[in-house]
């Protein structure tokens, strides 16, 4: 691939961006692409296991009508009209779904102005916080990655200040009004060293604490009306109890933040006892009981370069873990600090982290796109490249998990996004330090 | 509470506190928590003096004063020639089918296949694979900020006062943190501990080769000048804003500029000191215990008070000890230049320099480098104007110095990517920029902000035997390092677990049985 044709094809999709942005502001996401020439990893019929296999197919093409797959494989004829992507044999993958996030709700992490994350210490809410009253689709957060082939997004309220986060909702990376998916795919409790600071200071009060939130939103939701506040001073309010309703009926995820393996334990336990819905975050420890987990069919949402006994609870972290998890058959995705919601777009290169310790490509590539899709129930639209499914995809410039490529066309929802964002205007605006006939100010702005 | 900050300003997050960064292990470093409890820091050894004057050839200074001097002596090493790898020597050179020899501790040779293999050494075929100099960080926290990080380890901000310029982070460092064998893995060969960056004066840092051992002395880099860190900007306001200020950034600016004038004062009256007393010690040879002399002028002069804070301060505008400052904003880094002129001292280091790239020619003009990530960003508002780029914007400028640093534990383990990832942005904005040259932001550049590069750095006859062989191009995610050398000896080996340290806290743990250690 020579500079020249790649300038080239930047540039057309520079073109094709500026007519469909024009389109979508008229309500037709109708738009007919063809992407053709292109390696494609569909991640159809990826399962998690030594078995898993990214669906690839060389040559191939990709036929998006209407915001979503129309067809997919080798020398298809494009649709009339179409506008045409010549891939010219660079790697296409499903938009990444970052399973973990506050995107949307935090903007500078130490600015209480600019950062709807999570609540003061002691605020009285908790599970009753929703993402989505506060989700700002035009944060720079989300143009800058987008530009790193962040198409989808768990936005959360964070861990902080109380047992339970809040509920999450699954967001696209457009920037558009509506870009929330679904509201309410999740919620969230800390447990672990990170719960015991609500808890008594032990995991002891930890899960007796859950159990009583669980046991209090069972009985409010048996019957609302009947229903007693108990005089406790921290007792979770009637907004929480509601909240917690889809948790306790399992239809809601619970995200549970736990390292240890006591603590996974503890939780494989709770689940039956409750026949909850639950998600691992962090499971640092969890490689030594991933057959455990994989029995009771809880994914997790793991940091693949975690290995430092960060906690006590971390005594066992390795770089191994992914690779360990996997191939026990746990479903698994990327949850990592090192890629957090500033820097979604290092998740692949967290990924390309778990592949160097021994996790498949094909896996890491599940793990960043239709393992979240699975996790939070969603794929069936979301999370591979198949006839019918919403057209999230990406055109990398090069191998997706290595640290050098980046993507040269990013689609959230069959449309064609602009890969413009506040950092790249920058760098236009500096890149050339020499006095002009006016100040900087002046440069890169448009 | 805030949450979910990773890097250096972390300033309330206490362990009870369930952030993403706690519950996924990115503790994130220098900041993390102003948990200054157990305000220690007290040199228990008073009679070690600014009155040494060090007969070392290497510190003339009266003020490069070492009283808590290294022992780190070099392991044992074979000679040892690493034979058909791509060499990036560190000087800007790569070497296809290289030969790197190392011996006696020292790099010996740097060639082509030609080069002959000394009698009795042990060859290493590294068709394939790469050989760079050990990586240098020249931001980190390990030891100070250790793993586990608990109220109890939590010792890398002494955020007491806004000038602690009396401390030192080597008394501060825990020697056993498994930190250092996870970047040791990663090829850290060398690097700087630094105190945080609560204080407008944080402290001492400290240079290390990492190499475990019993005490921090043990791991102390052998003629490495100290470090002075200080912080612009954000986290002094935000950690004494309602704690009698500074408030706000003329505040920090007052505040250097006192303690400026204070040092320079300092210096001149110990010079005097020094100047009064050697024409003293002239003229009544060595006998101090029998001064007893009538006559006013025999009089032994009086050393003035020793001041800790002072000392250091005084130390840095004498330039004896490095300026490490922690600054992001463009503007700020500018004034920060003026100050240094204003006093007569030399900023060597912005750290953490997101907006480098806005002022990258200043930085060039003035000789100082620029420690960047690659693209961390955000986590404040000083941090809000990131580029990708920016590493190679600063590296651009002719005679720059551009550095890729860590800050975070888990960062210095990969260096090698976050410097892939800053040349791969570089080079799609049209720069030019090569592996032999991109290696040098973590290895000949941070060595030279250390001055330490007469010593370590890159790969040339005569120094330290510093080295890494990777499985591959190190720019790549998929690189792992195979062996490390430090000072000849083979520390680290991927494919030998008996050649992978294991730190005393993590021994008889869970984790031992399956790969343990360094790889962990």
């Amino acid at each position: 691939m020579t500079h020249s044709s790649l300038r080239l094809l930047t540039a057309m999709l520079a073109a094709a961006a500026a007519a469909l942005s024009a389109a979508s502001a008229q309500q037709t996401p109708g738009q007919t692409i063809a992407i053709q020439n292109a390696r494609v990893y569909t991640m159809a019929g990826a399962n998690a296991g030594a078995g898993a296999n990214a669906g690839r197919i060389d040559n191939g093409d990709v036929i998006i009508k209407d915001g979503v797959i129309s067809a997919i494989g080798q020398d298809l004829t494009p649709p009339e009209g179409a506008t045409i992507i010549n891939a010219e044999g660079r790697i296409v993958t499903p938009g990444i779904f970052a399973p973990w996030s506050q995107i949307g709700l935090v903007e500078l992490s130490l600015d209480d102005e600019a950062n709807d994350a999570s609540t003061d210490s002691h605020f009285p809410l908790s599970a009753g916080l929703d993402a989505t009253d506060a989700f700002n689709p035009a944060s720079s957060l989300i143009a800058i990655n987008r530009a790193g082939g962040v198409t989808r997004a768990i936005a959360a309220p964070d861990f902080g200040t109380e047992m339970f986060g809040g509920q999450g909702a699954i967001v696209d990376l457009s920037g558009r009004a509506n870009s929330v998916f679904r509201a309410g795919a999740m919620q969230s409790v800390a447990m672990g060293a990170a719960g015991i600071g609500y808890n008594g200071g032990t995991r002891l009060g930890n899960w007796a604490a859950l159990r009583d939130a669980l046991d209090q939103a069972l009985a409010y939701a048996a019957n609302p009306t009947a229903y007693v506040m108990r005089p406790r001073n921290d007792g979770l309010s009637i907004g929480d109890l509601k909240a917690l309703g889809p948790v306790v009926r399992g239809t809601q995820s619970l995200v549970v933040a736990v390292n240890s393996v006591t603590d996974i334990r503890a939780l494989i336990k709770l689940k039956a006892a409750y026949a909850l819905n639950v998600i691992i975050i962090g499971g640092s420890e969890a490689h030594l009981v991933a057959r455990e987990i994989a029995a009771a069919n809880i994914p997790v949402l793991m940091n693949p370069i975690a290995n430092l006994p960060a906690q006590f609870e971390d005594i066992a972290a390795t770089q191994a873990n992914a690779a360990k998890l996997n191939a026990a058959g746990v479903t698994i995705a990327f949850a990592s600090a090192y890629a957090d919601t500033h820097n979604l777009r290092l998740l692949p290169q967290v990924a390309g982290n778990a592949v160097a310790n021994g996790l498949p490509y094909d896996a890491a590539l599940a793990a960043l796109t239709i393992n979240p899709a699975k996790i939070y129930g969603v794929a069936d639209r979301l999370g591979s490249l198949e006839i019918g499914k919403v057209a999230d995809v990406v055109v990398w410039d090069g191998d997706p998990l290595e640290v050098s490529t980046r993507p040269i066309a990013v689609l959230i929802d069959g449309r064609v996004t602009s890969l413009k964002n506040r950092q790249t205007m920058l760098r236009e605006r500096y890149k050339d330090l020499s006095r002009g006939d006016l100040p900087l100010a002046y440069r890169g702005a448009n | 509470m805030q949450s979910g900050v990773k890097s250096d300003m972390r300033t309330t997050t206490h362990m009870a506190a369930a952030t993403l960064a706690a519950i996924l292990a990115a503790a994130g470093c220098g900041g993390k928590g102003e948990k200054a409890a157990d305000a220690g820091a007290k040199p228990k050894d008073e009679k070690a003096a600014a009155k040494d004057t060090g007969d070392s050839a290497q510190s003339p200074s009266r003020w490069a004063s070492d009283p808590y001097p290294s022992t780190y002596q070099p392991y044992p090493s074979v000679t040892t020639v690493i034979r058909g790898a791509t060499v990036l020597t560190g000087t800007g050179a790569r070497i296809d089918n290289g030969t790197v020899i190392i011996e006696n501790g020292k790099i010996a040779g740097v060639g082509g296949a030609e080069l002959a293999t000394p009698e009795g050494a042990t060859v290493i075929n590294a068709s394939g694979k790469w050989v760079t100099p050990g990586i240098i960080d020249v931001h980190s926290h390990l030891g100070d900020y250790p793993s586990p990080s608990t109220n109890s380890t939590s010792d890398g901000n002494e955020a007491t006062a806004p000038n602690t310029a009396q401390v030192w982070a080597e008394h501060s460092v825990w020697p056993q943190d498994a930190g250092f064998t996870r970047a040791l893995a990663g090829g850290i060969t060398a690097l700087q501990i630094l105190p945080g960056s609560a204080n407008l004066f944080g402290g001492r840092s400290a240079i290390l080769k990492n190499v475990p051992s019993r005490t921090v002395q043990g791991m102390k880099f052998p003629g490495a000048p100290y470090g002075l860190k200080m912080a612009c900007g954000e986290n002094p306001k935000r950690v004494y804003g309602d704690k009698g200020g500074p408030s706000t950034r003329m505040g920090n600016f007052a505040g250097y500029r006192a303690a400026w004038i204070e040092a320079g004062e300092y210096k001149k009256k110990w010079e005097k000191y020094w100047d009064e007393h050697g024409k003293w010690a002239a003229k009544n040879g060595d006998k101090k215990k029998s001064a007893k002399k009538d006559d006013d002028s025999g009089k032994e002069p009086e050393a003035p008070a020793r001041d800790l804070k002072l000392e250091t301060l005084a130390a840095a505008l004498n330039g004896d000890i490095t300026v490490n400052m922690h600054c992001y904003r463009g503007d700020e880094m500018a004034q920060v230049i003026d100050m240094a002129k204003e006093f007569g001292y030399k900023v060597t280091t912005f750290h953490h320099a997101v907006e480098a790239f806005k002022v990258a020619d200043l930085l060039a003009e003035n000789g100082i480098c620029a420690a960047v990530w690659a693209d961390w960003w955000g986590f404040k508002l000083e941090a809000y104007d990131s580029v990708r780029e920016n590493a190679a914007l600063v590296d651009a400028q002719p005679n720059s110095c551009a550095i890729i640093h860590s800050d975070d534990e888990y960062g210095i383990q990969r260096l090698n990517q976050e410097a892939g990832k800053a040349m791969a942005d570089g080079n799609k904005m049209g720069l030019k920029i090569t592996p032999e040259h991109a290696i040098e932001w973590v290895t000949a550049n941070p060595a030279k902000a250390l001055k330490i590069a007469d010593k370590t750095g890159t790969l040339e006859a005569g120094k330290m035997g510093d080295a890494v062989i990777w499985n591959g191009n190190p720019f790549s995610v998929y690189a792992k390092t195979e062996k490390v050398f430090v000072d000849g000896a083979l520390l680290y080996d991927a494919s030998d677990p008996k050649r992978s340290p294991r730190m005393d806290f993590e021994i008889g743990q869970r984790n031992e049985g399956f790969n343990g250690g360094s790889g962990q």
